[in-house]
């Protein structure tokens, strides 16, 4: 892949983002709704909700607001929120930690999880645990992850009290150092787990049908012919079946974050699904406006990143 | 000082020492001292200052860091807190108050009427929302004339001042952290200085806030607690979960559905409760729009009112958590609710008659139309809108079921709060709709805005059916003026005939939440935001 292609790609995030932040914008404020009830209660006078109003801008036309705001985003200013009443990027970055632990552990479980079982139901196919292997996944991949997750804090923590139903550490003990990391490990795994179920499912299907379909191939059947062993054959089959499955798991970050809102809800994980909700509920505008910017942002960047692995993965893909 | 006036203080002294004792025994009892009690709250409250909103989820979380000049005992009745005494003066227009000399802040500063002054001056009277709405007008000054006095002057008399001046509704901050700042950005809103029964220890954004107990609290062996975490819970049945899984100790609100499971597991207490942080003693209101043509005949909202099973919204949608409404004023303000008023009881046949009467006719369809109604074109479907809060949308489908019987077409409009407001009380956009109106600890704060006429406006939650009664105007304003309570009460009598007779509105159930705990910990006084003050957990 050449700098230069890398490079072109690269400035091509940049009217995306602006196309994003002006889309978002105009959607967000378009939406019924207004923040100042939220942040001054049902009790204020018509002077106050003013007051309010004035304070944050709310009362300027809808087009300078966005000129303002455009502004301010090139600058790096994301704006203070309404609700909290810091720098929108400070209010971010403090959640931003939880949310990327809890998607990237679900991601790398779905995944690596999600190869293994393809795997091996591909070269069980249509026998008993190709079938389980099937099923399961369909059931995984039409559950809901709300359900998904009160079914788990139910029956995995409730019931065995061997997990922790909410949280992202103990709210009896203050742990540090390795007892902190286990402590988190602790409370990350049903949330992680909750999470992973959806894309587990996906990774399952696409991975067996990637690898069946490779297995029937004539490099396949040159290989095994050469006397290759089992495990290098199916090594071979996994870097082209892998492709498809590249692709999806980028292209569904934006779906992850999603299922991390309702996740994080359920356990009370301290994460950015948990304050998109919340600033959905009190109209907090800076916040989602930095939300939906910081979502879009993964969603492109993985895009190029998908790109990147595609090289890896087939060395026939060559950028220009 | 007039004899009356010295009752009303020996009355709020005695009450404020029977108060204690319980909790005090309940300690002794549990001869707990120390530990840690985790709290699950709803919503992360973005700031702990809670003298510059009436957000719930900041005044859930920060109470327990301030107090008020008073506080407020069981049965809603002021006693001392910051202040130890008070003295009502010219009738209810001056209220002169004498405070502790043995408070301090959290950092070691003296508390003095410096800080009561500065707090209502430059930060209640600037950002409470209610505390503004209320007290504002009608305030003509706070005098602090020696570091223990403070004077509070009005243009008139004033009635309702005693039931303000809790840490809910006038939380004190310090003046020498907030002088010479913006009460809404200063620092210290994230790190709190109190003078409440816990310091502020630490406060991770979205997750937990721990506070630390206050050796040098003024109530002498209070608090019993080592240590409160406050943790983060947004869904009602995590919180659920998180209780019976030993994780939390102390939940503010227990759905319906999970009551029993919890009541009958010997682990745990419970206790119901008209106060909230947020509001208190709420009724469930139907509003009617008095602007809709549809609705201006008293006879059709009668009709509307004696349709409606309001026994039946207590047991599938409160899942018998509450009380039918009996008044407009709440049952928990015993002195101002009304007993043997001739509110629209259940009768689905005078329903259909009134509305026959009315000009609603029952012909083909099963919704009624119009023929002959005043101000209606005849053939009109009788179809009206319900706006609700998603929350609620048990009530909508309620409504419709039980005016469907009738001939009455109901759509239900589910709509988030934010939406809500500005349609139902800026735009007016609605024929009907169900708001949990809250009265608050006095009639003046939370009832008056849903009748007087000046109150009909933009300003959300407040006199959604638009009601105009010049008479109702007056009594509300006579009643304000009034301080005795003997004398207010037949007041309130007058105002809730009138308005049931006229029917505005339609009050379906009041509203307590239910409390619930470990049975390892005790001494919760459910009924003020400073609820741990005296709480303790046996390990």
């Amino acid at each position: 892949m050449s700098a230069r292609y890398l490079l072109r790609r690269l400035a091509q995030v940049v009217p995306a983002v602006a196309g994003i932040v002006i889309v978002a914008f105009v959607v967000i404020h378009s939406a019924p709704g207004d923040p100042v009830l939220a942040l001054a209660g049902q009790h204020g006078d018509a002077a106050y909700y003013a007051f309010i109003r004035t304070k944050f801008g709310l009362d300027r036309p809808l087009p300078e607001q966005l000129l303002v705001y455009a502004g301010n985003v090139l600058r790096g200013d994301l704006g203070v929120s309404y609700v909290h009443g810091r720098p929108v990027v400070a209010v971010v970055l403090e959640r931003l930690p939880a949310t990327l632990l809890l998607m990237t552990s679900a991601l790398m479980a779905s995944s690596s999880a999600g190869i293994v079982l393809g795997v091996a139901a591909a070269r069980r196919a249509d026998r008993p645990a190709d079938l389980a292997v099937r099923v399961a996944a369909l059931v995984g991949y039409a559950t809901p992850s709300f359900w998904l997750a009160q079914i788990a804090a139910l029956t995995l923590a409730l019931g065995t009290g061997l997990f922790p139903v909410q949280g992202i550490t103990d709210a009896r003990q203050a742990w540090t150092g390795w007892r902190y990391a286990a402590d988190v490990a602790h409370h990350l795994a049903l949330p992680a787990l909750v999470l992973a179920a959806n894309e587990l499912a996906l990774t399952t299907r696409l991975v067996r049908s990637g690898v069946l379909e490779a297995l029937a191939t004539d490099y396949i059947r040159t290989a095994r012919a050469k006397g290759l062993p089992e495990l290098a054959v199916i090594r071979h089959a996994l870097r082209n079946a892998l492709l498809p499955v590249v692709t999806v798991i980028g292209g569904r970050i934006g779906m992850l974050f999603t299922g991390a809102v309702l996740v994080e809800t359920v356990f009370a994980w301290p994460g950015l699904g948990q304050l998109l909700l919340s600033s959905i509920q009190t109209r907090d505008m800076p916040v989602l406006l930095a939300l939906f910017l910081l979502v879009s942002l993964a969603v492109i960047l993985t895009n190029v990143m998908t790109d990147l692995a595609y090289a890896w993965l087939d060395p026939r893909i060559r950028y220009e | 000082m007039r004899r009356g006036q010295r009752s009303v203080v020996l009355v709020a002294l005695l009450v404020s020492v029977t108060w204690a004792i319980p909790a005090w025994l309940d300690a002794q009892e549990g001869s707990a001292r120390g530990g840690t009690l985790v709290v699950a709250i709803s919503a992360d409250p973005g700031h702990l200052n809670p003298a510059i909103t009436t957000s719930g989820a900041t005044h859930t979380a920060a109470e327990l860091l301030y107090n008020g000049l008073l506080g407020r005992d069981e049965r809603g009745d002021a006693v001392p807190d910051l202040a130890e005494s008070w003295t009502i003066e010219q009738a209810g227009a001056v209220y002169r108050f004498r405070l502790r000399n043995d408070v301090t802040w959290h950092d070691g500063t003296r508390f003095t009427s410096a800080d009561v002054k500065f707090t209502f001056e430059e930060v209640l009277l600037k950002f409470h929302a209610r505390t503004k709405a209320s007290m504002g007008g009608a305030l003509a000054g706070i005098d602090a004339p020696d570091d223990r006095t403070v004077i509070f002057r009005f243009k008139q008399p004033y009635a309702p001042l005693l039931l303000q001046l809790d840490a809910t509704e006038a939380p004190i901050v310090a003046k020498h952290i907030y002088q010479g700042s913006d009460p809404q950005t200063n620092a210290a809103n994230a790190q709190p200085i109190g003078t409440g029964p816990f310091k502020f220890t630490s406060y991770r954004k979205g997750a937990e806030i721990r506070l630390a107990r206050n050796p040098t609290y003024f109530k002498k062996g209070l608090p019993y607690l080592d240590e409160l975490m406050m943790r983060v819970i947004p869904d009602p049945g995590t919180q659920v979960l998180a209780l019976e899984n030993g994780e939390v100790d102390f939940l503010w609100g227990v759905p319906g559905p999970d009551q029993n499971r919890l009541k009958s597991d010997a682990r745990f207490r419970m206790a119901q409760t008209s106060y909230h942080p947020g509001g208190s003693n709420c009724i469930m209101t139907v509003s009617f729009n008095l602007e809709r043509p549809i609705l201006k005949d008293v006879r059709l909202r009668r009709a509307i009112g004696q349709a409606l099973d309001r026994e039946a919204f207590l047991r599938q949608v409160l899942f018998g958590e509450g009380r039918v409404a009996t008044a407009p004023i709440s049952s928990e303000l015993t002195w101002a609710h009304a007993h043997g008023l001739n509110m629209p009881s259940f009768d689905r046949a005078e329903a259909e008659r009134l509305l026959d009467a009315v000009g609603w006719k029952r012909e083909r369809d099963t919704t009624r139309v119009a023929r002959g109604v005043p101000g209606v074109p005849d053939g009109t479907r009788l179809a009206i809108d319900f706006l609700h809060f998603p929350a609620f949308s048990k009530y909508g489908e309620l409504m419709r079921q039980q005016l469907g019987t009738v001939g009455i077409d109901v759509t239900p409009r589910p709509l988030e709060p934010a939406v809500f407001a500005p349609t139902v009380f800026k735009d007016r956009n609605f024929d009907t709709n169900v708001i949990s109106y809250c009265n608050g600890p006095d009639p003046e704060i939370g009832v008056r805005r849903m009748y007087h006429s000046s109150q009909i406006g933009p300003a959300p939650f407040t006199n959604a059916a638009a009601y105009r009664n010049d008479r109702v105007d007056t009594l509300f304003d006579q009643a304000s003026r009034t301080v005795e309570r003997d004398k207010r009460s037949p007041i309130y009598r007058q105002i809730q005939e009138t308005v049931v007779q006229e029917l505005p509105y339609v009050w379906l159930v009041e509203t307590p939440t239910t409390r619930a705990w470990s049975a390892k910990c005790g001494g919760f006084k459910a009924w003020t935001g400073l609820f741990a003050e005296a709480a303790f957990c046996k390990r």
